[in-house]
Order: C-alpha cells, then structure tokens, then sequence
C-alpha cells in the first residue's frame, strides 16, 4: 500500500520514463524490423548458389539473367561437389512495376516438388495455417504472411492471376524478409503465368523457331553444394564448366545484398543512436529531475539520522521501482501503439518487430540508466549539507 | 549535556566577500536546560542551531556532546549522532508530504534501528499526548498548522534524545497552538532533555533556564 503510494507520488516521473522508453522502443523495433528483412535476404543467400541463363530474362530473384534450358540444369548438377539443382521460375506478380521502385516486389515463385529444397538455411519455410504443395497439385498457391494479410485472403480464397483462379492451400509464417511478399506455386503453373505475362515468348514458342519445351522454362536454378564443399568453390567451377549461365557465388551475393542495403542500415545505425540519446536522455533528465525536487525530504531524512548510505540505497530502491514501472509501462505503449499501426495503417507491412532482444535491452538500459541517473542526482544532493538541502527545497 | 566554544561561521555574499554570522559562541546547555535564544531577523539564530545540531559545518571551535567531541567527527558518524542524540524542531514542520502523519513520526525511528511495533506503540502514545491521535492516517495537506507542528514534535521526541533544538516552532502557529508547543518542549526540559529554542515570541521565555540574545554573532546574556 505505501509502496503503491510511494510510486504515485512519481506518477510523472513514470509517464515522463514511460514515454521516453516508448519512444527508444518504438524505433528500436522499426529498425529491428528492417534489419531482420536484410538478415533473411543475407540467409537465404548464403544457403544457396543461385544460377540464371545468360543473357536477359525477367529480372526477379537474386540472380538476373535469361532463361535456363533444362540441359543447363543438368549439366550443372554433374558439376562435383553440387548435392542438387532445382529450377525455379520467378515472375513479378505485376509486370509493370519496375522492381526498381519496390524494395520488396510481389513475386510469383514456381517451386519444383520433383527436387528437395537445395538452400541449406531454408530446406521448408514455416507454414501459418493449411499445407504445403503436394504432388500433382495444380492451381493451388501457397502464399507469404504480408501478401495475405494485404489482400485479405486465408486458406480457402481464390487468387487471380492473370485470368487463372488459384485456391490458397497454405499461408507462411511471417518471416519478415522477402517470402511475405510470395506467392508460391507449382512450378508448371508459374511457367504457364510466365508464358501468359510474355508476349515475347508466346511468340518465340508458337513460331516453333526455338526447340523448348516446358522443362526449359526456368528463371534460374538453386544449387546446392555437398557437404565439406566450399560454396564459392562449387560456384567457381559451376561458372568454369557449364556455359551459358550466371552464377552467383554466395558470399558474392551476400556482399553486394549488404552494400545494396548499406543505406538503411546506416539510417538504421543513426535512428538506433538518436533513439538512444533522445530516449536515454528523457529518462536520465526525468529521474534526476525527481531527485533533485525531493532535495528538502532528503535533508529532513539526513536531520533525522539517515547516513548517505541508507539514503543511497532508499534512492536506488524507488528508483529501480520507478524506471521498472515506467519502463513496462513505455514497453506496453510501444506495443500497443506498433500493434495498433501494424493492424490499421500498414496491413501489408509489418513495421515493428519487438524482438525479445529488444524488450529486453530496453528495460535493462532504462533500468540501469534511470538508476546511475538517481545515483549521480541523490550524489550531488547529498554532498550539501543538511540544513543547505532543507534550504533549497524550501 | 551540550556544550559550544568558540563557534565560528561564515557566509559568501553574491559578490563573494565573507559574511561573519558567528564569531565565537560559546554555549553549554544542560539537561533540565531550556534555553531560548533571540534575535533580530538575519541575526544568525537558525544557523547557531543549525551548527550546534550538526546539520550544518562549523568554521571553527567546538561542539561537545556529553564527554564527546561531535564537531569534528565525520559525515555518517555525524548522522548516527543526529540520529541518536539530536531532536529538531523547525519552524515549517517539515513533515514528507507522501507520508501520513504516523508515517512521519516514525521515521525517526526508521534511520536508527528502532523501526517495528515498539517505535509504533511509542509513536502512538506521543500523538495521543499532543491531541492528534484521530489524525494518524491523516497526510499533511490534510492537517492544520497547528496539527503539523504538533505531529512534526512527536517525531522530534520519538527516539528522546538528550537534545531538543526548535527553530522558530511557533512561527507559523497562532497563540493557542504556539501555547501547546512551548508547553510540550517545556515538559521535555523537566523531563530531562536539555532543549534550545530560537524564537522571537517573548513567550517562549517563560519558564526559561536561560536567555541569550545573539548580536554581531556572539551570545549577550539577555
């Protein structure tokens, strides 16, 4: 009860600490947001060899290029050290949006159930609600956590994709990097797509100039490499021996996705300081603040016998109180108002990512801040003398 | 039971030149004393208390307590004295705002061991003694002057120490509260406290062992 009534008589001090903590919350979480998206990309890059014909194809994915003829395919699954290959087709979901103008493009992604998932970092990707493909699964799609929520649709919708109705089978978890944005399906049906979005093609097919067939319809291959084997090694001797195709070493890919993002990342660095500084400082002013305005009940305190010891630990009690309760509290508005954006504003994105990591250093800073805060005022208070803080408080 | 030689204290003024507040007090209080100091405003009264009860450094001389020499001793030795020996009394009361008025008086038993139910049977009597005990639960916005300093008294006495040193305690008070007030540190004095009382009421001399006036920083026999 007198511990209620203690921390009451704080009240501005908590909402002061809540705010500030708030504020340090909120933008440490839209910047573990961004980072998390750069941290996925940089996984599953690295999980892979990502391989596209020469020449111009349609530009999605991690590795741009033209098409991959099935022999291609095959040829590089003879290269040694590669464990499998398996042909992809990715399309943007709307063609004429330049990827250019989108850091996360909608992407149809054609998967070959014939082949096991090459990427060593994503053999499965975690599935929210319904199934995955099975084989012989034809116009069905399996789509990201973003891309659902943004259009409305569960397992049961129907999808339209140019002209052809897709029943969702399967919905992501939300990974918070580039699948949220996928909408996955057999690979025969992102190749019928492929066909249906190029003009070019269609006319290069029906003309019958060109021999293909529907295993040559690939955007590009991912490959994996066996165990022991060194990924840039396998995609080194990829590119020695098979013609014709662009390979991406992973550590190559991952460099230039990183240098690629080196803009947020540094906007990322100065939102984290500023939110540090801004938010460290607000909570430091606070609670010293209300040290400093107690200088008369300390004085009174020391009139009584306190020693600067007893009056040291009292502080840092209230004090651990105070920026405990006042930093859940700024956590719990954090949450409320990042919950509350994420649900009304920004449906297909998510903005905030409250990492435990994040909730956790958060209240540990504030704690430990608002703390050595108290510690310095209660210091300065303490070093006039009695009747001098009686004085001043007066 | 107190006793001061010598007692030097100096202010800066704002452009930086000393300013002798006290320039030699002697004093010796002993218990059963009741010594009422006067002056005029700015004489220096409050600080010679202040100096005497250890809440304030002196720039010279002595301040024994019984056989034992407090003046020099260091920062937490001086509070475990003021703690143990030394009961105030001021005149704005002084009592925590956020505690309730039981809460106020033990507090003075808070800071030297004496916390639990015998400091809270002690501090009950006391407030009964003074004519507040249906105000125990009461804050002190929500008490009257005279209540305050009545409850600010009780936890003064708490922990009765040898020493009692009341600044002004009737300033704020009317005649009626003032009367209790002097009337309850009076008592203390028979009971064996030696007690110093700085006040300009010519009542507070009233049964006085003694009476100075401090002028030009030195006591003058009144």
């Amino acid at each position: 009860m007198k511990s209620l009534r203690i921390l009451r008589g704080y009240l501005f001090t908590i909402v002061g600490i809540a705010i500030g903590v708030a504020g340090l919350v909120a933008l440490g979480a839209m910047s573990e947001r961004i980072v998390r998206f750069i941290e996925g990309g940089d996984r599953f890059v690295l999980g892979q060899i990502s391989v596209a014909g020469r020449g111009m194809g349609m530009g999605t994915g991690f590795t741009a290029g033209g098409m991959l003829p099935a022999a291609t395919i095959r040829a590089i699954a003879e290269v040694p050290g590669v464990s499998g290959v398996q042909g992809q087709v990715m399309l943007p979901l709307d063609p004429s949006t330049s990827q250019f103008m989108t850091l996360t493009q909608e992407l149809i992604l054609g998967v070959d159930l014939s082949v096991p998932s090459p990427n060593r970092h994503y053999r499965t990707l975690p599935l929210r609600a319904g199934r995955f493909f099975r084989e012989g699964d034809r116009r069905v799609a399996v789509i990201g956590a973003s891309f659902a929520t943004s259009r409305g649709l569960d397992v049961g919708s129907h999808l339209a994709l140019d002209d052809e109705s897709f029943e969702v089978v399967g919905i992501l978890e939300r990974m918070l990097t580039a699948p949220d944005r996928f909408v996955m399906v057999p690979i025969a049906d992102a190749r019928a797509q492929w066909v249906a979005k190029d003009r070019l093609l269609r006319t290069v097919l029906a003309s019958g100039a060109v021999p293909l067939t529907a295993a040559d319809l690939n955007t590009g291959a991912a490959v994996g490499w066996q165990d022991g084997e060194d990924p840039d090694q396998v995609a080194l001797r990829i590119r020695e021996r098979v013609p014709g195709v662009n390979v991406q070493l992973p550590s190559e890919l991952s460099r230039l996705l990183r240098s690629s993002t080196a803009f947020f990342s540094a906007l990322l660095a100065g939102i984290g300081v500023l939110a540090f500084v801004i938010g460290g400082l607000s909570l430091a002013n606070t609670m010293a603040a209300a040290v400093f305005e107690r200088i008369r009940d300390f004085g009174v305190k020391r009139a009584l016998g306190a020693t600067d010891l007893q009056l040291g630990r009292e502080v840092l009690a209230e004090s651990l109180a105070v920026t405990l309760v006042g930093g859940l509290a700024g956590i719990g508005l954090a949450l409320g108002l990042g919950w509350g954006i994420d649900a009304t504003v920004a449906r297909a994105q998510q903005l905030f990512h409250f990492s435990p990591r994040l909730l956790g250093g958060a209240l540990g800073f504030s704690i430990l801040l608002g703390a050595a805060a108290a510690a310095y005022a209660t210091a300065r208070v303490i070093s006039v003398s009695p009747a001098e803080a009686i004085r001043r408080g007066a | 039971m107190l006793r001061a030689t010598g007692l030097v204290k100096s202010y800066r003024s704002r452009s930086g030149a000393p300013i002798r507040v006290l320039a030699g007090v002697d004093l010796t209080v002993k218990g059963g004393d009741l010594v009422v100091v006067t002056g005029p405003s700015g004489s220096g009264k409050s600080t010679l208390l202040n100096v005497l009860g250890l809440l304030e450094d002196d720039d010279g001389g002595e301040i024994w307590f019984e056989d034992a020499r407090v003046s020099s001793l260091g920062r937490a030795a001086k509070s475990r004295v003021r703690g143990r020996y030394v009961g105030f009394l001021f005149q704005s009361f002084l009592l925590l705002p956020s505690l309730s008025a039981l809460e106020n008086v033990l507090l003075a038993a808070r800071y030297v061991g004496r916390s639990g139910a015998p400091a809270r049977r002690r501090a009950m009597e006391l407030l009964e003694e003074v004519g507040v005990a249906d105000r125990v639960d009461h804050f002190p916005a929500q008490l009257s002057g005279g209540e305050q300093q009545r409850v600010a008294f009780c936890r003064a006495v708490l922990n009765d120490p040898p020493l009692l040193l009341a600044d002004e305690p009737t300033g704020n008070l009317d005649d009626a509260n003032g009367a209790v007030i002097l009337g309850a540190l009076r008592g203390r004095a028979r009971a064996g406290a030696a007690v110093v009382v700085v006040s300009h009421r010519p009542e507070a001399a009233t049964g006085a062992s003694a009476l100075y006036r401090l002028r030009g920083g030195v006591l003058e026999t009144s």
